[in-house]
């Protein structure tokens, strides 16, 4: 849940909002955060894994349907706040990967089986004592916290257009389909915003999601 | 109020498989504070009895002892006086659809028609329904048709009872185990056996009353017990189109009382109805919490009184355990003695309804040709292979001291033959060859054939090698795999090989420096790839990028001079086939990278399948032909494939002959025969089923054994040597006649051992 730190234009906007004393919307802190990268050297040594990861995704479908989620992506690494930039060649030498590394691995998963999927960025709710507990978690891992909010987090997901064009949306750290209609209460999905590189628009519930724009549910 | 309106509610079990008992009650006492409802139960052991919202207890005994016509007049005389009947137990249902055919105005439960069109598996009532029913077979079709299915669906399949129960059977021992188990239980021997569909539970749970849809609920499930029932959900509105399609079907059913259908949806959003409940679900009341209160609406329809509704609590519902006072009247029994030596209260269903389901088989005699719903199954395969039967005419057992394995010429020629024309898809670039497993059976009249076929030779050993060469095979027609192919290198023959295959990056390295210097020689120097995703302890794994960069490295260090290939090798009938299917393109894209990166063109591919002989003749070979024709797309530098049909080849070409040395009867018509076979002549007996046939003295024909209630015994003193259970024996059967088992030329023969033999 935790990404881009490294990089100048996301600290700069979340400095900017920490001094903020009510953000109008839930995504306020996150609005000009970038979903996360996984880096790469431009040598064989993250080729190497990206190209094992599609590999793995496809064998671990093991028989079942291209649009089932890549759970084992979640069960092969496990959610931990990380440090950026984090490059390809890496990803199994960290402990644990955060949100955006996860939807990073989901979303070349399923580029490569031919779905279309997009990078997606998630407000989620939670309370004001589990957001002390990650911040402790940060604390201690040298992360930073700038992903969780008072009783809100930043987190990434992954978004699919399935048959029909449905879209559907994939939690690669919970290694679950996120349901549309939870949108209050601890867990709910508060904010969204699918990362597209052209404007489209999508029907997710009963939620009109366009892309490149935050929505509030 | 209380007085005016009386409701009885049956199935009041609790426990972590509720019935919907007291969800209904909980229901009905929220939408009529007033009503008198009475709750029915068959064992003081339910302890759903015992719940607050029942003003009173009907207490029947259990089913067993149940007298039914009695009960009948007594639920017909309380119906008759005004009072309702909403049942939660299916095979009351069954039974009251039976005692009242033409149903009764205050019986809310389906009528008999009705029910028989939701009968699982096929569901006749599902036509015209958003959904499709998994594809199913009952268990009244042959075991090689039985294995057939399982192997299709990557034995990922489910045994059901016909009335409940459903066992996962992920193999052919289970399958036969728990056949026997739910066969003995349910009385009957059709069972059906149903494919798994992988997904997300959901239900629809509606309410009717003579063919009027008068409410319906869609609950997807967001938590469930270890048995897979519900422990949370959402309670959605249903769709509108598939409302209107409910609303048909029930109309058309002219149904009246709640039901349920269970639904899976999988990744593609597609639904497939698995049963339909003929009543509510035991999350009943989880809709009522939803501002659904299905069995208040039911209520209202049928007895014109008006039920109290209240707003939704919550769209989500979930379970807590809670404790309950026990009711004066019912205390608690004793806990019934463990047996001796056992672990645990072993019990029966406290209310004798396994008996019941008996009770009513025994009512309704079963018609053997259904699926147990009077519904026509289609038979799968054939009986036994003429060939079997040409070969078994040419053998005179009369001089064949049993046990014996025999040879089948004519079978085995054919096998050849057809296995040489499975894959045609040579172009001129991609050759296609098949390689005969020596270990599948090392049988010198079927390396001879696979010699005069064509075939290489693959061999696991050096002494596989020299078998091979003194068949006729010489260096090059030998393909040399495994993990212990340097085992005895003294035996190994000279020459070129046609491949060889390693099974470690270590051994990769040895032979990569025994080529350089000259100390081997191999036309093809290549890799077996262990299988990913699916456990082997065979072949240079490739399960984390680590390993996947180490045997880059080491096939880079390769002579460039010999041509490179890549072997791969799992069974599809342990896997299933679909199963395999995907393991192949999997291994198409492993194989796609391992060339990129490591810059050796794969020039040969080395399928091994390990598949039935069934799943090859089926459809002649043209699916394992479409699979190779994928081969080109990926690696356009494969210009030999080497393909391994083994067992497919073997199994068929030899069976083994047994003679009865006793038989058995008792009572009830089962029979034991000890026969001079065992399971050390047929070590695959519980690994795939065997087709036995005996000769008719009378008409001198071949017969294959049909199901029964008889069990073969071998002649080991081992408590497992059991060569074959629920067969029917023939009528005159004698000790000194003679079994054969067929489909017993593979790893039966080749694997089977010396025992009890001095």
């Amino acid at each position: 849940m935790y990404l881009d730190a490294g990089r100048e234009i996301t600290e700069t906007a979340v400095e900017h909002v920490t001094i903020s004393a009510a953000p109008k919307e839930v995504f306020e802190q996150w609005k000009e955060w970038r979903p996360a990268q996984i880096s790469h050297h431009g040598r064989i040594c993250c080729e190497y894994v990206r190209e094992w990861v599609g590999n793995t995704d496809f064998s671990a479908l093991n028989g079942g349907k291209l649009e089932a989620g890549p759970r084992w992506i979640r069960q092969r690494f496990e959610w931990g706040p990380g440090k950026y930039p984090i490059y390809w060649c890496e990803i199994l030498k960290r402990s644990k990967l955060d949100c955006g590394v996860h939807a990073t691995l989901a979303h070349e998963a399923f580029t490569r089986r031919g779905i279309k999927a997009f990078r997606t960025q998630l407000v989620q709710e939670f309370s004001p004592c589990a957001t002390a507990q990650w911040r402790s978690g940060c604390d201690k891992n040298d992360t930073a916290p700038t992903w969780i909010g008072d009783d809100v987090i930043y987190h990434e997901g992954c978004s699919v257009v399935g048959s029909g064009g449905r879209l559907k949306l994939w939690d690669s750290s919970a290694g679950w389909w996120i349901d549309p209609n939870t949108v209050t209460g601890y867990g709910s999905l508060r904010a969204v915003r699918i990362v597209a590189t052209h404007a489209e628009t999508f029907q997710w519930g009963n939620h009109l999601l366009q892309t490149n724009e935050w929505t509030s549910l | 109020m209380k007085k005016n309106l009386t409701i009885y509610i049956s199935g009041l079990y609790s426990g972590t498989n509720p019935q919907p008992g007291v969800g209904i009650a909980r229901s009905l006492r929220q939408g009529f504070p007033d009503a008198e409802l009475v709750g029915v139960e068959y064992s003081n052991r339910c302890s759903g009895i015992h719940w607050q919202d029942f003003d009173d207890i009907w207490l029947q005994r259990p089913w067993n002892e149940l007298d039914l016509d009695l009960h009948a007049r007594e639920i017909r005389s309380r119906l008759d006086h005004g009072a309702f009947w909403i049942s939660s137990i299916d095979l009351e249902i069954m039974w009251l659809a039976e005692i009242f055919p033409d149903g009764h105005p205050n019986l809310l439960t389906p009528n008999k028609r009705a029910l028989a069109a939701v009968a699982k598996p096929a569901i006749p009532a599902h036509t015209g329904l958003p959904v499709s029913i998994p594809e199913f077979v009952t268990t009244n079709v042959s075991d090689w048709d039985l294995h057939a299915f399982c192997r299709k669906y990557d034995w990922k399949v489910w045994l059901k009872g016909p009335y409940y129960e459903a066992i996962r059977t992920p193999n052919w021992s289970d399958l036969c185990r728990w056949r026997s188990v739910l066969s003995s239980a349910w009385a009957t021997e059709t069972l059906s056996l149903q494919a798994h569909v992988t997904g997300y539970e959901e239900s629809f749970m509606l309410c009717a009353y003579r063919g009027e849809l008068l409410d319906c609920v869609h609950m997807k499930k967001r938590d469930l017990t270890e048995l897979g029932k519900t422990w949370a959900g959402d309670a959605l509105p249903v769709e509108p189109s598939i409302l209107n399609s409910l609303r048909k079907t029930i109309r058309k059913l002219k149904w009246t009382g709640g039901a349920e259908f269970e639904m899976v949806r999988d990744a593609e959003d597609e639904l497939w109805l698995l049963e339909v409940n003929p009543r509510f679900p035991a999350w009943v009341h989880g809709s009522t919490i939803t501002g659904r209160n299905l069995p208040a609406i039911l209520v209202e329809e049928a007895t014109g009184h008006s039920a109290l509704h209240l707003p939704a609590e919550s769209g989500q519902f979930t379970r807590v355990v809670l404790e309950v006072p026990v009711r004066e009247e019912f205390p608690l029994s004793p806990l019934a003695e463990p047996y001796g030596g056992g672990i645990g209260h072993s019990m029966k269903h406290p209310s004798g309804l396994i008996e019941f389901a008996q009770k009513l088989h025994d009512r309704n005699t079963p018609n053997s040709e259904s699926n147990g719903h009077r519904i026509p199954m289609p038979e799968i395969s054939d009986d036994i292979p003429d060939s079997y039967l040409d070969d078994l005419q040419n053998i005179d057992l009369r001089n064949v001291q049993t046990p014996a394995s025999l040879f089948f010429p004519n079978t085995a020629r054919k096998m050849f033959a057809n296995a040489a024309l499975i894959g045609q898809v040579e172009t001129e670039d991609l050759k296609i060859t098949h390689a005969y497993s020596i270990k599948t059976n090392p049988d010198e009249r079927l390396l001879r054939l696979a010699l005069e076929s064509g075939f290489l030779a693959e061999a696991i050993s050096p002494l596989e090698a020299r078998k091979a060469t003194e068949c006729g095979f010489d260096a090059g027609r030998i393909v040399l795999n495994g993990p212990a192919k340097w085992w005895r290198r003294d035996e190994l023959p000279t020459g070129e090989f046609h491949a060889i295959f390693c099974d470690s990056v270590e051994e990769l390295g040895d032979v990569a420096a025994q080529l350089d210097s000259g100390e081997l020689r191999a036309q093809t120097i290549g890799i077996r790839v262990r299988t990913p995703n699916i456990v082997s302890r065979f072949g240079i794994p490739i399960d984390s990028p680590e390993l996947f960069e180490t045997l880059i490295n080491s096939i880079r260090k390769l002579p460039r001079s010999i041509p490179f290939g890549i072997h791969f090798h799992m069974a599809s009938s342990n896997i299933g086939v679909r199963q395999w299917r995907h393991l192949f393109k999997s291994m198409l894209r492993w194989c796609g990278s391992i060339e990129a990166f490591s810059g050796r063109v794969v020039e040969t591919l080395d399928i091994g399948g390990g598949w039935d002989p069934e799943d090859i003749r089926r459809d002649n070979g043209s699916e394992y032909a479409d699979l190779l024709k994928l081969i080109p797309q990926s690696l356009s530098g494969v210009t030999e494939v080497i393909a391994e049909p083994g067992k497919a080849i073997a199994q068929p070409t030899m069976a083994l002959a047994m003679s009865v040395l006793e038989i058995r009867k008792y009572l009830g018509g089962s029979c034991e025969a000890v026969m001079d076979g065992s399971i050390a002549e047929l070590p695959m007996h519980f690994f795939h089923p065997h087709r036995i046939v005996a000769k008719n003295e009378v008409s001198k024909e071949w017969r294959e054994l049909k199901r029964g209630n008889s069990t073969l015994l071998g002649r080991l003193c081992m408590e497992h040597d059991i060569v074959a259970r629920d067969v029917e024996l023939p009528e005159d059967v004698k000790a000194g006649d003679v079994f054969v088992f067929c489909d017993a030329g593979a790893y039966d023969r080749s694997m089977s051992y010396v025992f009890g033999c001095g």
